[in-house]
């Protein structure tokens, strides 16, 4: 016998209006495919926040004068007299050297990305979740329910955040608990606006 | 290995040894940046990143221990 009817079979819905997050985003709402280690099966992230990718300038521009450096500097050295390239024995430590520095230049770049990569800010349906990766041996998390937060405040000052449309986010919490905060997040007042709207202010 | 064709009172010899030491933190500490990066996505879930954050701090292990190779065979 046929069937009258056969329901169709159904994707795995993803959740409206969700975002794609990319490995340079800074500010999705319903981010998809971003967990953290405590969220609960039902719990949903509706917020996710970085620092702007404006505030890593200072590290790649100094990346940028640190690679460049021993290029400028072996090429004035013949200038000033200074030749220590001519014997065997100081090219090699020279090579050694050089190359010691490079992969330290190289330490620097990935762990100042990883500093700005791992220092995120998510509001779930429950809670705020603050990652803080302050160090290379140090990070901190802190956890908060929605419940406990008394007020949500921002400060947007200066020419390069007014321009860039970055600011400090604040989150107060009752009683002893740490205050949250994240710092240079993009467009702090939309992220105000979805944490009040969730704590009903 | 002969010991006593090493003249221990040459300067180089000993720069050469605080040299390598001082390679050899950095070593440890690569490995220290791996175990970090190994935690963090533990801890935080994100679609792109992980994998390619892994890998490079993988390849920042090789490449210490190729240098600390290096200096101790032209060293």
């Amino acid at each position: 016998m046929n069937d009258i009817f056969v329901a169709p079979k159904h994707k795995e819905k993803m959740p409206e209006n969700s975002e794609h997050v990319g490995i340079l985003s800074n500010f999705s709402k319903n981010p998809n495919g971003i967990h953290f280690q405590t969220q609960k099966h039902n719990e949903k992230i509706i917020l996710f926040l970085r620092s702007h990718f404006i505030t890593n300038i200072s590290w790649i521009a100094l990346s940028l004068i640190l690679i460049i450096l021993p290029i400028i500097i072996l090429t004035f050295l013949p200038t000033f007299g200074i030749d220590f390239l001519s014997s065997q024995s100081t090219t090699r430590f020279t090579t050694v050297y050089t190359l010691f520095y490079y992969l330290m230049v190289f330490s620097y770049v990935f762990i100042s990305f990883l500093h700005w990569f791992y220092n995120v800010f998510i509001v779930s349906s429950e809670r705020v979740v603050d990652i803080d990766y302050s160090d290379i041996v140090v990070h901190n998390i802190a956890v908060t329910n929605l419940s406990h937060i008394e007020d949500v405040n921002y400060t947007q000052s200066g020419f390069i955040p007014t321009f860039f449309n970055y600011g400090d986010l604040f989150v107060q919490t009752a009683g002893n608990e740490r205050n949250f905060e994240a710092l240079s997040i993009p467009k702090p007042r939309e992220a105000a606006h979805i944490i009040g709207d969730l704590i009903g202010k | 290995m002969d010991f006593n064709s090493i003249n221990f009172v040459n300067p180089v010899f000993w720069i050469k040894i605080i040299t390598l030491i001082v390679i050899l933190f950095y070593v440890v500490f690569t490995f220290v940046v791996f175990t970090q990066v190994k935690v963090m996505t533990q801890i935080l879930h994100l679609p792109h990143g992980e994998t390619t954050l892994k890998t490079i701090s993988i390849i920042h292990i090789i490449l210490a221990i190729s240098l600390f190779v290096i200096a101790i065979v032209i060293l």
